[in-house]
Order: structure tokens, then sequence, then C-alpha cells
């Protein structure tokens, strides 16, 4: 027998699907306790079934196993339906749809009355109504607005109005330059400051004043073993900052940059492969690139195999 | 042993063995080069060599080689082939398969051996020179002799050519070649190691042997073998790279088929990347890992100055590729060799950045002219290194002006005028074209120099950049004589016949045509143009110094005549005379009129007819020299004269400095009026003397003027500020330049705050970085920078913001900070307080948090270069220096440690020089001068001795607690040995001993002990005046030396009275003397011509030294003849046939009683004449000793070749020594 999974979909019909999980934690939401309660219930169907074929006993887990093949067959069929009937636009099923559904999943509808009919059937009360879980709202924000008149009745409900009303709020946003390159200029001076502190606390500092080390910490010079490489290459804030100002501010320079700009990226390629190649020591010999060499450079020409007699 | 040495890694000690330590000590003197020169000079010239380096090690930093000439005797009986080598270590040299000996010495090792106590910088000069011209391959010398060996004498009668087979190896080469190798994890590739030639000017020497001169020219065959992770860059095209066997390694070929100098090869390998240009696909660039995207930009540009160069030389580029290679821990920023350019990588920037793009491209340019004149046309001799320069010079300096504009290029000339009238007014005069005539010292056109010109090895760095720079002055203006068309038609000239020798088979005379002259030079242009430009050269290339005129005029009203006196000095050091034309300017109402006079010997007058009536007519248009017709405000004229302004020599056509005197408007009006940047500048810097409202308002309007040129702008800030110090009591409305900078760069609703950065205006963009620097020099009524403006500074950098900006603005507040500097004024002391926090003052407390703030950001967000850390080092010391935080060198000695990038190291070495100077600190001066002997990089071990010269912590007429005879030593040590691997710092030795000591003995020392004698006969004896004040001066010393020398001053007293007249100008250590006496008591080292030695009854015997150079150098001539049976037995010994091989040639070592043969003789001679003739006697005295000295030389060579002077006895007892030539058997 094939074991269902444990943690499957939750077999709810007729809305589809909600977020919520069955998971392993325990039931708080309402939701949760209506899922478990038609849990149980299920359960109570297959169990009656079981006795309806003669069974005195049955294994929990088979118990469940079965529930959650009826669960899913069930939910299968809801969705079937829901799909028929959407293709036909509308929002309700109706009987035929799932008619269509049983047929098209090779259920013999016409077995169905007869099943439903049978003698020996058990009935099952009905489960203890519980209050419907209310799906709680996203956000209400004041009173949806009715439909004016020329809309007709069937169209869905205004969103929320908070999506499309313009709520004035007490302050004014800033717009004031000074304030603003004031405010930009004591924040950024204050992250720096921060910054800095902090790396002086937590390092090796220096300091100007024999007898204070606090006030005008200064991170210890620490020297790098290729120097050039910080002193040269811009940041990567910069670069950042240098696309970000390319690509908005460029405009007339485009025209007059991007034709080198454009060539050299052009060439780049077969470049830095062959760049690579005679700094990889690479066992393959370079030919693979030669076709792509349009260049004629003798440092991008492939090293030559020794010749036997050629040792140095 | 000898079989292959170079199968594996290990070196093999066998260094010692091959030196000839006779002939070392024959070419270790002067005389014997002056002997060689008629015989050695062009006996054979170079055709082809092969370089052929096969490991090389980056661990080690070693390298591991062979080179082969192919030779022609010119002449018949050729024995000897002299060839340059330095540092390498020759392990085999064959001739055509042949084993041959050979001898290496190099003189210039130590300048003067011995433990010389004379400390005399005149007498170092001259034996600096003597030891360069020994081995210069320019008269045929060199460091490496070897024997032809006898099989071969037949064949080289018969004139056929020698093939000269050298293995040689280089172990930590401290010059020539530069490794770089950073200390991490990693294979050397991974690490960016790498490693390049470099040095100044010839000093290929220094990495393989050759022949090192600038005029030999031979084609070449370079091989290079490394990792298969590293590139080979050199000379010539790659014709092939090829696998080793084991496929770990590879080899680079390269062909130079273009004859070339040996002095032009260079090398450099590393991991580099490589760029091929994607505008001239022969050209290709090399930079270090992970630059690439930097070298793009930065290479992006030169293909335009290729083809400039191409356009008006009318000429293709020599070579038929170009490589350009970015290194680390450059020697210097540009160096060209030839088919490639090494330079700095601290060039490469990316396109943010706006201050470092025209410096690169200049460097760019300067080295691709350089490759035209300097590289494929090479010089002939040193004399002609002018030429050269200066077309390479002038051409760049017609690149700039297409490149720049008319206006930085006028800018840049007056700039280089500028230096160079400075310099020659400074130091005396530089010659171009230096002619030797007769090698005596007295005819030496430099005498007021402390170096030789006579080499380039000898001259002082500064003197040799001020030397290019007049060299390109003086071109420009052969070519205001000529025009540019005829100057462009010389060069095409000159290179179209090199560039046909060049495609020639080896024939000399062909080749020849690749070397320029001054003769040919000066041949074509009067062949081109039909001029004579005779005078002209005579006047600025035979004949040092600049033209020093003043000039002042008076109007004479009733002749309608502008009367002009222009006065010359030409008696101070660094001018000459001139005579010749002289054009002047003059503008006045009616226009601009250009008048050329005649300076003539006696005139001083000059009488200038005004054109215009003065001012009658009212309001009219006044024409300029350009044809634009303004509108002035007359009202500040005189109203007598029509004379608006007048300018001498406006066209920079004489090498000169001009002091001009003018009212103050005449000078308003050419700053507002004239439309030549250099006189506008001139007036810029007259206005300082004229602290007016007017002058303010025409400053003013000249920095609002947006079509101004901005270099002028940024002048007159600095002018403003003065102005307005001056003007302090009058000045009304807010600080200079506030109001002005607020308009340009504030925001209209809030004036306080600075715009966002948009630097797409360069103009404006130098002009907001500058103001600030020059507002902070403002000062108030108590010579404080006001508050106002120290906090709009504050303000700007508070409200810097970059965001929006497509430059990075790194410059911009590295200058803030600088502005900040400049703000800061001395501290008010109280009673000598200790500088702590808590006395603080409040401005410099926010001018502090500042530079902490930036110096701390730097650390994680490092600008361009580091310019921040650089301005707030800076920054630093200023408060130091002004009292307002503890002077203290330490913070500075963490950032001039290695690793850190240049020019951080640089900034706090200055400070570190300064804090030495102020603080007369022993320990930083000792600490430095280590930084200098050990430093990693050359570049920086230069700049160091070159900031302590420019800042000297003392001068020689001051007294000083730094001055004293340990340093002296360690100087004189420097220079005499320890920088014997580098001319450059050789030189910036001597440079900064100069400074600090001057030409004679340093004042310091101690007085000789002759000068004591005199002291203990209680000033009977006649004194020499010069060490009266010295021992007046020290006067500790003498108390010392008279209990020390008790003794010796009864010897001293047997001599007689004019004995010591003369001896007393020399001043020996007595200290020393005392040390000596102690040490060794016997063979005490000695040096031509001085102090005194012990006879072995112990009585001391004085020797007269000579203070003044002539005297040595007539002692020199002298010697040539006495010496000369000497050097030809031995000539005649090295002819003798050996075998080769170093058994042979170690055999010929243990040769000293043949040599001391004739010695014997002398030696007697001069004991016969002891008494009769004190001049005679000395001359001999001299000779002996010099060549006792030879052989105790060669014995330490033949030991240890570096460390010479660490172990003072080793050779006391040697046979050689002073000691055993006195000794009987040898005497008899």
């Amino acid at each position: 027998m094939r074991t269902a999974p444990y943690g499957s979909k939750m077999a709810d019909t007729a809305s589809g699907s909600s977020g919520t999980r069955s998971g392993s934690k325990h039931a708080t939401t309402p939701a949760d306790n209506y899922y478990l309660a038609r849990r149980r219930t299920l359960q109570v169907v297959v169990s009656s079934l079981l006795t309806e074929a003669g069974f005195e006993s049955a294994e929990k887990a088979a118990v469940e196993t079965l529930t959650e093949m009826l669960q899913s067959y069930i939910s299968e069929i809801g969705r079937s339906a829901k799909s028929y009937c959407e293709h036909t636009a509308r929002t309700q099923p109706t009987l035929s749809d799932i008619v269509v559904t049983l047929v098209e999943m090779g259920f013999n509808v016409e077995t169905l009355p007869a099943y439903a009919k049978r003698s020996q059937r058990m009935v099952i009360t009905a489960p203890p109504v519980t209050n419907q879980p209310v799906t709680p709202k996203a956000l209400t924000a004041g009173q949806n607005k009715p439909h004016p008149s020329h809309i007709p009745g069937h169209f869905p409900e205004f969103p929320d109005p908070h999506t499309y009303i313009k709520t004035p709020t007490y302050r004014e946003p800033v717009s004031d330059y000074q304030v603003l390159r004031e405010k930009a200029a004591s924040q950024r001076r204050d992250v720096e400051r921060a910054l800095t502190r902090f790396m002086a606390k937590t390092g090796e500092t220096q300091s100007l004043f024999k007898d204070d080390v606090s006030t005008f910490p200064l991170i210890a010079a620490r020297p790098f073993t290729v120097p050039y490489l910080t002193a040269l290459l811009p940041s990567e804030l910069e670069m950042q900052q240098m696309e970000e100002t390319d690509s908005s501010e460029q405009d007339d320079q485009t025209d007059t940059e991007n034709l080198p700009l454009h060539m050299s990226t052009d060439d780049s390629g077969p470049e830095k492969e062959n760049t690579s190649v005679l700094q990889q020591n690479s066992s393959l010999s370079g030919s693979r690139n030669g076709e792509e060499n349009v260049i004629d450079n003798p440092y991008l020409r492939p090293v030559k195999k020794p010749k036997i007699r050629r040792k140095k | 042993m000898i079989d292959n040495p170079f199968g594996q890694e290990i070196f093999p000690n066998i260094q010692s063995k091959p030196y000839l330590a006779q002939l070392e000590a024959i070419s270790s003197c002067p005389i014997t080069c002056y002997l060689e020169e008629e015989t050695d000079s062009h006996l054979a010239t170079t055709s082809f060599q092969v370089v052929c380096i096969n490991n090389i090690n980056f661990q080690r930093k070693s390298v591991v080689g062979y080179v082969e000439l192919t030779i022609f005797p010119t002449v018949a009986n050729l024995n000897r082939i002299k060839l340059n080598s330095k540092q390498c270590r020759i392990y085999r040299v064959r001739v055509n398969d042949l084993e041959a000996a050979f001898i290496y010495n190099d003189p210039t090792l130590e300048v003067c051996h011995h433990e010389s106590k004379q400390r005399n910088l005149n007498y170092f000069s001259n034996a600096y020179a003597a030891a360069v011209s020994a081995v210069d391959p320019d008269a045929g010398n060199g460091e490496l002799c070897i024997k032809v060996p006898s099989e071969l004498w037949k064949h080289v009668d018969e004139l056929k050519v020698l093939k000269v087979h050298i293995n040689f190896s280089l172990d930590q080469p401290k010059g020539g070649l530069h490794f770089v190798v950073p200390n991490m994890e990693g294979s050397m590739a991974e690490r960016g190691a790498h490693v390049f030639s470099c040095g100044y000017q010839n000093s290929t020497r220094f990495w393989f042997p050759c022949v090192d001169s600038y005029s030999e020219l031979c084609t070449w065959k370079l091989e290079y073998t490394v990792d298969a992770a590293m590139v080979a860059v050199s000379n010539g095209d790659l014709v092939e790279t090829v696998y080793t066997h084991d496929m770990r390694k590879k080899t680079f070929h390269y062909m130079l088929t273009i004859p070339t100098a040996a002095s032009n090869i260079s090398l450099a390998i590393g991991p580099f990347e490589i760029l091929v240009d994607p505008y001239m696909h022969e050209v290709t660039h090399f930079c270090l890992p992970q630059l690439l995207p930097l070298l793009k930009h930065t290479t992006s540009y030169l293909h335009e100055v290729f083809e400039f160069y191409e356009e008006i030389l009318t000429c293709r580029y020599p070579y038929s590729c170009f490589k350009t290679v970015f290194i680390d821990e450059a020697y210097v920023e540009v160096a060209a060799y030839a088919s490639m350019s090494i330079f700095s990588t601290n060039l490469l920037h990316s396109a943010m950045i706006i201050d470092e793009t025209p410096l690169t491209r200049r460097c760019l340019a300067q080295a691709l002219a350089q490759q035209f004149f300097g590289c494929f046309i090479s010089r002939m001799s040193w004399s002609d290194e002018w030429v050269l320069k200066g077309i390479s010079g002038y051409i760049y300096g017609l690149w700039m002006k297409k490149t720049f504009g008319v206006n930085e290029y006028r800018h840049w000339i007056k700039q280089e005028l500028d230096q160079i009238v400075a310099y020659e007014l400074k130091t005396g005069g530089v010659l171009l074209h230096p002619i030797f005539g007769g090698g005596k010292e007295k005819d030496n056109p430099a005498s007021h120099l402390h170096f030789s010109i006579k080499h380039p090895h000898t001259l002082s760095w500064e003197y040799y950049t001020m030397f290019q720079c007049k060299a390109h002055l003086v071109m420009r203006l052969i070519e205001n004589r000529i025009s540019m068309e005829f100057m462009l038609q010389v060069f095409n000239k000159l290179l179209s016949l090199a560039s046909t020798a060049s495609s020639q088979k080896f024939q000399s005379h062909m080749w020849s045509q690749m070397l320029v002259s001054t003769s040919g030079f000066l041949k074509s242009i009067s062949n081109v143009s039909g001029k004579d430009i005779q005078p002209l050269i005579k006047q600025w290339v035979d004949q040092s110094g600049v033209v020093k005129f003043y000039g002042s005029f008076a109007f004479n009203r009733k002749r309608n005549v502008l009367e002009l006196e222009i006065k010359q000095d030409y008696t101070s050091p660094g001018t000459q005379k001139y005579v010749g034309p002289l054009k002047v300017t003059v503008q006045e109402l009616d226009g601009s009129f250009n008048h050329t006079l005649q300076i003539e010997e006696n005139s001083l007058k000059h009488d200038i007819p005004c054109h215009s009536k003065s001012r009658r007519n009212k309001k009219k248009k006044i024409p300029l020299m350009n044809g634009e017709e303004v509108d002035m405000d007359l009202s500040a004229m005189d109203a007598d004269s029509p004379l608006l302004w007048i300018r001498i020599d406006p066209d920079m056509s004489v090498l000169r400095k001009v002091e001009f005197e003018q009212s103050d408007f005449m000078w308003q009006y050419q700053l507002r009026y004239e439309r030549d940047v250099v006189a506008q500048e001139e007036a810029i810097l007259a206005l300082e003397k004229f602290p007016t409202p007017a002058s303010r308002l025409a400053l003013t309007d000249i920095l609002e003027q947006e079509q101004c040129f901005y270099r002028v702008r940024m002048l007159a800030c600095f002018c403003l500020a003065k102005i307005a110090n001056s003007m302090v009591s009058t000045w009304t409305g807010p600080p200079a330049m506030k109001s002005l900078f607020t308009r340009m760069f504030c925001c209209k609703t809030c004036p306080n705050i600075v715009k966002t950065n948009n630097f797409m205006n360069f103009q404006s963009y130098f002009l907001q970085k500058t103001m600030p620097v020059a507002m902070a020099l403002l000062r108030d009524v108590h010579n404080l920078c006001p508050k106002e403006v120290l906090m709009f500074i504050l303000d700007l950098i508070k409200y810097n913001d970059n965001r929006k900006n497509k430059f990075s603005d790194n410059y911009y507040r590295a200058e803030l900070i600088d502005a900040l500097a400049n703000s800061v004024t001395p501290a008010v002391s109280v009673n000598n307080e200790v500088r702590t926090l808590d006395n603080l003052n409040p401005d410099v407390r926010l001018i502090l948090e500042e530079i902490t703030r930036f110096l701390n950001m730097e650390k994680l967000l490092p600008s361009y270069r580091h310019t921040i850390t650089v301005s707030c080092l800076k920054a630093i010391r200023v408060l130091q220096k002004n009292g307002h935080v503890p002077s203290d060198p330490a913070l500075f000695k963490s950032y001039a440690e290695y690793g850190h990038f240049v020019d951080v190291r640089i900034a706090a070495l200055e400070a570190v020089v300064d804090y030495t100077k102020v603080d007369r600190s022993y320990e930083e001066l000792q600490w430095l001068l280590t930084m200098v002997q050990n430093d990693p990089v050359p570049y920086i071990r230069h700049k160091i001795l070159d900031m302590l010269t420019k800042n000297p912590p003392f001068t020689k007429n001051m007294e000083s607690p730094l001055c004293n005879e340990a340093l002296v030593d360690q100087l004189w040590k420097l220079m005499n040995s320890g920088t014997s691997h580098d001319w450059r710092l050789r030189c910036g030795a001597v440079d900064l001993y100069f400074t600090l000591f001057g030409l004679s003995r340093p004042s310091c020392l101690p007085l000789p002990e002759l000068g004591l004698v005199l002291n203990l006969k209680e000033k009977k004896a006649v004194l020499n005046p010069t060490i009266i004040p010295e021992s007046v001066a020290n006067n500790q010393e003498p108390v010392n030396s008279t209990s020390n020398h008790g003794q010796s001053v009864g010897f001293q007293n047997t001599e007689d009275d004019h004995l010591i007249k003369e001896t007393a100008s020399s001043i020996s250590g007595h200290q020393q003397g005392v040390k000596r006496k102690a040490d060794m008591p016997l063979g005490s080292p000695l040096e031509p011509g001085q102090i005194l030695e012990k006879n072995e009854d112990s009585k001391v015997k004085l020797k007269i030294r000579f203070s003044n150079s002539q005297e040595e150098e007539e002692i020199d001539m002298d010697t040539v003849h006495d010496s000369q049976a000497f050097i030809y037995h031995h000539l005649n010994m090295l002819e003798r046939p050996s075998t080769p091989g170093k058994e042979q040639s170690s055999g010929e070592m243990n040769m000293h009683p043949v040599l001391a043969a004739p010695l014997s003789v002398f030696a007697k001679e001069s004991n016969s004449s002891k008494h009769s003739d004190h001049h005679h006697h000395h001359h001999h005295e001299h000779k002996k000793k010099k060549k006792k000295h030879k052989h105790k030389h060669k014995h330490k060579h033949k030991h240890d070749n570096k460390e010479k002077e660490k172990d003072p006895f080793a050779f006391s007892n040697s046979p050689a020594s002073a000691r055993s030539i006195r000794s009987p058997s040898l005497s008899d």
C-alpha cells in the first residue's frame, strides 16, 4: 500500500486554499481548528466505511492513509469542478460540473445513486457546528464604497479605501532644501564618526596626545602587502556611484565615449581569454583561441610547444 | 666546477678567483685610464649581442644567464676587450669557444679607497669623476677586461670576428634590476611579483655585461625564460614564445633589428595583464593583475599622441612595435627604452579622476617623444645629450600646445623658465654642452659646482632635471630663430637619415648616422634653414648662466618718448651678459607696439618714440595686441602719459629673469587687458607689492572672469589673500573671495551650503579647489585666521556631497584639508606649557576633529592615491609645528614604513625630515639615514636624501648638535661605498653632504693634530685663519685634544713653520688619529696627499695635504709619468699567454714581488729627496701611497667585495700594505 504523505495539502475544496499550513505545530487559529474538525469528520467517515466493509479494527496509520486518500480524492473533485465552472465563466459550480469531473476522473456516475441508497450504509451525525472561521480582514481602513448606480451589482466590490484614498499625514515631509542638506550632512557625519570610532575602539590606535587616547583616536596605520591596489582601484562605493551617474547623467557624453568603449569591449573578449591562457599555464594549447583572434599581436599568439632540439 | 654551473640553480662561489688583483689596482687609478684612452678606445665594435636570461628566481631575487657579443676588431693586435659590468658575477668567459682570462674591477664601488679621514668633498668629487672615467665605455674603458686568448691573436690580426661568450649571474641586485615581491601567500604570479630594469642614464651594465654606452650600437637577440604564468617584456619584436620541456616555463624570444645602444635595453617580467591597443594593434600595454580596467582607460588616449608626433615629424614611428609596462616601485615615473617604456603603476587612473589625467597623459607623451629622440636616435657622447633632451622636450611641448592649448603651453614655458632661472641663480649655471679640453680640472667649466659634470653619473639629480629643462627651452629659442617649419625639417632629416642607416647591414660608419652630435645637429640646422645660429648656441649652449634684467622707465612728455633703462646683472653667480636683440612691447592708448632693442655693452638707456599723444581724446576703444578693441576705464592713468603697460621680452626668447618697475595701475591694466597668460601672471605677482583697493578690484574681476585662463585665476586667489592681509586694517566687506565663492559654488537659496559637487566644468573645479586654500591664508589684525573663514571651510567639508558627481572628489577633499592646515596659526603658549588636550584651542579642536575623521575614513574607504591621507599627515605636521599638538614623529614613522602607498610614505617622510630639522633630533636623522640605506624602494631612498637636502637639519654655516663626527663618517661612507649600486643615490648623498658640510672639510670634525699643536704652542705660531673660528666654536674640543695628543706634539714641533702653514688648512681628525694609533699601529690606511704616517721607529712624519683641487690634479698628472713604467710592466704581464681558467688568474694574482720592484725605486728616490724639496717629496709620497693602496685594495677584493671597511685589521699584515713596502727586503 502506498503511503500518502502526511503533511499534505489541506482539503479545502470550496475556497481552494488559504495560506495556512497543517504543520506539526499546534493549531491555534480558527482556520486550523476548522481544518482539524473536517479532518476528524473524514476520519469518522473512513472508519464507518471500514466498519461497513467488515473491519473490526484498523491501525491508526492505515486509517490515516485512507483518510488522506479520501481527502485527496475529494479535493481533486473540488479543484477540477472549480476549473470546469470557471471555464464556462461562472463562479459557482453546478451539478453538471461535478458530473463532468467525476466522469473525467474515471468514476462511473451511474453507480452513485445506487451506492448512496444502499441499505447497510451508516449514517454519521453531522459534526457540531463550529463557528465559521473568519478570514481575518487584511486591513480594514474605512468603509468600502458602495457601487455607484452605473455599475452593475455583480461586479466586485471596491477595494479597501486605503488602497486608493489619500490620507493626509500630520507632519509635512521636509522638502526644504537647506534642512535636507543639513540632515544628510549630519547624518553622514554621525555615521562616519560612529563607524570610525568603532573601528578605532576595536583595533589598534595611534594618538596625537600622549595623555589622551580616546578623544582623537586614529586607526593605526597598517602596511599593505600590495599598496598600489587600494590606492589606485576605485572603491566599490565609487564604482557603484560611477555606474549610477553614468547611466543617468551622461547623455551628452555617451555618443563620444561609447564608440571607443564599445570597441575595447569587443576586443577584450579574445584578449581576456588569451591573457588567461598565457597566464594560467594551462596545459591546453592556445590553438582553440586562434580562430577568434582578429588582432595579430605577438603577445596573443599561442605559446609554442618545445621542439626537441630547442632545449635551452 | 667550470663545466656547467648553469644547469643548477646553485651559485658556485668562484667569484673571487678570476680577479686579477694587480690589474684591478691599476684601473682603479685614474691615471691608467688616461693612458689607455690613446690606445684602447674604439679598438673594436660590437655588431650583435645576444642576451639570454635562462633563470629568474623571484624568491632569491637572482638571475642567471649569458651574453654573447659579436665583436669586430678594428685594429690589429687587439688583445684585450673591455666591457661594462657591475654587480654581475662572471663565471666564465669564452672567446670563439676558447676560455679567456678576465679581470673584473669596479673603481666606483668605493670611490676613495682606504679609511680616509679627509672628508673633503672637493677631493671626493674628483676621485669620483676619475673613477667613473676609468670605466667610461665612451673612452673605451670598462669594469671587465677580457684577455683575448693567444690562439686567436692571428685571427684578430686579420680583423676577423670575435664571439665573446660570458656566463654571468646576478644575486640580489641592489641596482639595475629591481625585484618587487609582495610578502604574501601564493605563487609568485599570484602575488604579483615582478622585476624590471631601471637606473639612471646608462645603467644596463648593472644587469648584464655589455658596452654600456649610448653611442655603441648593435642589433640584439634577447631571450628570457620565465615561469609560464609570467610575461617577459623587452625590446624589439617578440618572435616566438616557446614552452620548456617540462611545460612549466616558457622562453620569450625577442629580436631587435634596429641598431640600439645597450643602455636602451630594458626588461620587465611579471604576471602582467595584456591589453592590445584597440587603435593600433602593434602597441601592447601591460599592467599588474587587477588593474586592467584602469589600464584600458589610461592608455585609451595614446594613439592620439602617436598620430601627433608622426604627423609633425612626417616620419613613422621607427620601431615595428611599442610596449608600455606599468610597474610598481618605479625608479622614475617614465623611463623610455628602445620600443618600450616603463611607467610607474601609479600613473594608472580611472575615468573618475580629473587631476591625474593630464599628468599621466603628459608622461605618456614624454615617453613617446623620447622613443624618437633618445631611443631610436641616440647620442654621440655625453656632451650631446642636450640635443636629444632638447628635441624630445621640444616636441613634447608642441604636443602640449596642441592638446592643452596655447595658454597652458605658455604657462608651462614660463614655469620652466622660472625654474631654470631660479636654479641657475642659486647654484651658478647649467652648462648644456660641456667641452673638456686638456682634462685639467682648471679648465672645468663647472668649477662652481660640487660635482663633476663630465659624466652623467656624477651629476646631481636636480642639476640633471634642470639640464633637461634648459635643453628644451634652448630648442625653443632655436625655433624662434629659424621658424618651426625649419625646425621640424631638421628633425625629419635626422630621423630619415637614421632610419636609412638603421636598415643597413652592419657597417659602423652607416650606423653612426643614428647618433646625434651637437655639431651634426647644428650642421643640419644651417643646411636646412641657411641661418647662422652660432651666437645663440654660444650664448646658451656653450656657456652656462642666465640673464638678469632690471628695467625701469620714464616718460619724456616733451619729446613724447619712452626712456627705457635696462640694466643687467652679469656678475652674480649663474648669470651671463646678454648682447643682442630684445623685444619690448609697449601698450599705448593707440595700440600695442613692438620694439626690438639692441642690447649692447654699454648702453643702458633706450629711447622709444610713442605713437599716441597723451590722452586728449576722451572715450575711445583701445586696440590690443591681438586686434581686439576694448573699452577701458582710463581714470586710473597718469594723465600725461599715453602708456598703459610695458613688457620686456614678452615672447620669452631669452633665458632671463626680468625685474621691471612700472606703477601699480599699469600692472592692473596689464592684468585686466593683456591677453597673454604670462603677462597676466607677471602682473599678479607684481601686484602683491601694491595692496590697494584698485589691485583688489582688478584681482576680483579676473577671478570672476570665466574666459580667463584658470591657472591665472588660481594664482589671483593667492595674490588676493596676500593683498587682503596687507590691507587688513582697511579691508571692508566679507573676507576676500568668500562672497565670490558663495556666488559661484553655493546654493542660491542658502548661501552657506555648497552645491552638490559637479565637476563637469574643469575650470571651475580647479577654482573651487583652490579658493578655500587661498582663503585660509587670510589673517585678521591679530594675525589669526578669521573665525568666519574657518567656519566657512568647515561648512564646505560638512556639506560636501559627491553622490551625484561623475568624478571623484578626493583631490577636492584633500585640498579642503590643506585649507584647514593653512588656517592654523602658531599657538599662544603660556610659560611653555606642555601641549595637552585640555589647553587645546577650540578652533584647533574642530580642525583636529575633521582630520581625525578623514584619516580614519581613509582606512575604510581609501581615496585615489590616498590623497586625503597625504593631506592629513601634512596638516598634522603643521599642527605640531605650530605648537598645538605635541611634536612627535611616531605617527609619521608608522606611515613611512614600507607597505604604504608611495605618496603617503613621501608625505610622512617629509614630516619626519621636518621634525628632524625643527627638533634637531639625532635619532630621527639616524632613522632616516638607515632607511636611505635599507629601504627596498629606490625612489624612496632617493627621495629621502632629496628632502634632507632641500630641508636640511643644519647647513654648513650653522651650529647644530647634530653635526658631529659620526654623522660625517656615516655620510661619507654612504657616498663613498654605500651607494655604489645607484648613481642617482650616490649623487643625492653627495648633494646632502654638500648642503650639510660644504665643499671643504666639515667644521664639526675635530681639528687636525697640527692645529692642536699650534694651540699648545700658545698661539705663537702662525695660525691658519680658517682654523681659528672653528677652534673657538668647538671650544670643548681643544680640551680633549690636548690631553689626547700630548705625545704627538713633540714630533710635530720638529717640522718647520712653512710646513705647518701649508698643512694647517687641512684638518685631520685627531680623534681618529688616536684611534688609529690604538687599532693599527702599523700599516694605517692612508690616502693620496694627506696626513700622518709612522715610521718603524714610530716617529711621526708629516705629509702635506693639498687643500685645493688644482694641486691635486697636478699630482695626478705628474704621477702619470712616474707610474708609466709600473703600468707598462703590468700590461706586459697581461699579454703573456696564459692558460684559460681561474686557476691561472689566481696564479697571476700572486705576483707582488715583481710588481713591487719598480715601486722600490720610487721609495728609494723619495727617501733620498725627503728633505730637499718638499713638494717633490710629497708628490712621490703621494704616488707611493696610491700604489700601496692599490695593493691593499685588491686584497680586500679578493676576500670580500662589499664590506671592505668592516674589518680594518684584515689586511694590516698583508705584504702589500704600507708597512711592508718600507720593509728592508723590498727597499734593498
